[in-house]
């Protein structure tokens, strides 16, 4: 870990205020392609986890779950994901597409990536602005499977340490069942970049 | 005198986002005359197909949308592009503009706001 | 019965009796090592191939090159013996459509544990690896019986 706990502490504060923007705007995107639906943020949160109890944010291990993966480049380099319950994905496809898919064909996946696409470049739009930097979206990457799988596998594609940072925001609608996580898991080399750009450098 | 249909050529990596803009364009009377999922094929698209108009994506495989802006322009200073992408950010908007888009919307957009483009851009 | 769930780098022996359990295979290879005669079975969840990042590495089984020998040492320490293990896995797929390039870590997971079971000479009895779904491993020492499930299929016993 580079930084003290007070630093820490600070950077976590940090992330977590980036990520309700982010998600802020990600949400509002959302909202936008679901007709105007109302969708409330559950409480963002950013965290230093290890990697089985970062399990935890995607819901039970062998729930069935969507998810969008991007890879971020640029000024602040990290990993993307969109996760929804497959309950959701439902509702979103059947929203989108004009009826609940009996199973998900190709037309299907290419409306999760793109909703995945458009929600989590929404949250890269916002948090470039903030920090003054380019961040660049990878194609998104989509899998319909059991959330430990599919979450680990993300982890794996990142590649990522014992100890991971993660910033998620959960959120949901109203009156529809769709509720889902965005999480953004920087690249710890980055962070300090990112706590420079935004003047904490010092911490 | 009937106008003859302006003819678009859809750029997405995603069937969805296609499908979208081709519901919306075809609503107001656009003939939509080819589709192309990457950058590549979008070039190749355009010099078979001549279209009117184009919407393109930003980021997708194989090429991005900038450089097959780049392409499709260098290739017919006439051509006329709008970027339909997510990647709203202040410089990647100034390079699409730069390499010869006519203009940018960010998804999620309203089918209004594709339309006026369309018509501002064929003028 | 005892069951011990095998979380993502751990490696989980045990004697005798009681399951092995590994949970949300997708990228990641659940590895299992059995000493049939001495009833030991071990099993690791395997994450990454090798530990690029260097460093100290405090979870072998967290790797496809640390996973096998560390998981050897403790089943030796049970009773087994390393001439008389056999192999089996499950995992390594790759849940990610479109764009993924940078996602093929479950093919690598597949190849580096192929490489590092013959270069320990123990022989492979069993696997169902690749492909685009995830798994759940479940193991019984007792027995020796591996059984694959997949959402939505019946299981597979390898």
């Amino acid at each position: 870990m580079t930084y003290d706990s007070k630093g820490n502490e600070f950077k976590l504060d940090m992330l977590k205020e980036l990520g309700n923007i982010g998600a802020g705007h990600a949400t509002t995107a959302l909202s936008k392609l679901l007709g105007n639906k109302k969708l409330t943020l559950v409480v963002p949160e950013a965290v230093i986890v290890g990697m089985q109890e970062s399990m935890r944010l995607c819901g039970g291990p062998e729930s069935l779950v969507g998810a969008t993966y991007i890879r971020v480049s640029g000024g602040l380099c990290g990993h993307m994901a969109l996760l929804l319950p497959y309950e959701s994905v439902q509702s979103l496809l059947g929203y989108l597409l004009g009826a609940a898919p009996q199973d998900l064909s190709d037309m299907e996946l290419s409306t999760l990536q793109e909703v995945g696409n458009i929600v989590v470049t929404s949250y890269l739009n916002a948090l470039a602005d903030m920090t003054h930097t380019e961040l660049y979206p990878s194609v998104p990457a989509v899998a319909v499977d059991m959330a430990a799988a599919v979450w680990s596998s993300i982890l794996a594609g990142a590649e990522v340490a014992d100890y991971i940072t993660i910033v998620q925001t959960a959120f949901q609608t109203d009156a529809e069942i769709i509720d889902g996580t965005i999480a953004f898991i920087p690249d710890e080399e980055d962070l300090s970049k990112l706590l420079d750009a935004l003047g904490m450098g010092e911490l | 005198m009937t106008a003859m249909a302006n003819t678009i050529l859809v750029v997405d990596d995603t069937a969805f986002m296609r499908m979208m803009i081709k519901n919306v364009v075809q609503k107001h009377g656009y003939q939509v005359i080819g589709e192309a999922g990457d950058g590549e094929e979008a070039i190749a698209k355009y010099k078979e197909l001549h279209p009117d108009l184009v919407t393109m994506d930003i980021t997708m495989p194989k090429l991005d949308g900038i450089s097959a802006i780049k392409a499709i322009v260098e290739y017919d200073p006439q051509a006329k592009i709008i970027v339909c992408s997510a990647m709203g950010q202040k410089n990647m908007v100034i390079e699409a503009l730069k390499s010869g888009a006519k203009d940018f919307l960010v998804k999620p957009f309203e089918a209004d706001r594709v339309i006026e483009a369309l018509q501002k851009a064929v003028g | 019965m005892k069951e011990v769930f095998v979380n993502i780098g751990e490696i989980q022996v045990l004697k005798q009796r009681g399951r092995l359990v590994a949970v949300g295979l997708g990228s990641c290879v659940g590895l299992i090592l059995y000493d049939a005669l001495a009833k030991v079975g071990g099993m690791a969840h395997v994450f990454l191939p090798t530990n690029k990042r260097g460093g100290a590495n405090e979870h072998p089984g967290k790797f496809a090159d640390t996973a096998i020998l560390a998981m050897v040492e403790q089943m030796t320490s049970l009773g087994a013996q390393k001439r008389r293990l056999t192999a089996k896995m499950a995992g390594g797929s790759q849940l990610f459509s479109y764009g993924a390039p940078f996602m093929d870590v479950g093919r690598q997971n597949v190849e580096a544990l192929q490489r590092e079971l013959q270069a320990a000479g123990i022989p492979l009895a069993g696997s169902d690896v690749l492909g685009s779904r995830g798994r759940k491993l479940i193991f019984d020492v007792a027995t020796g019986q591996v059984l694959v499930f997949v959402i939505g299929e019946d299981p597979v016993e390898l």
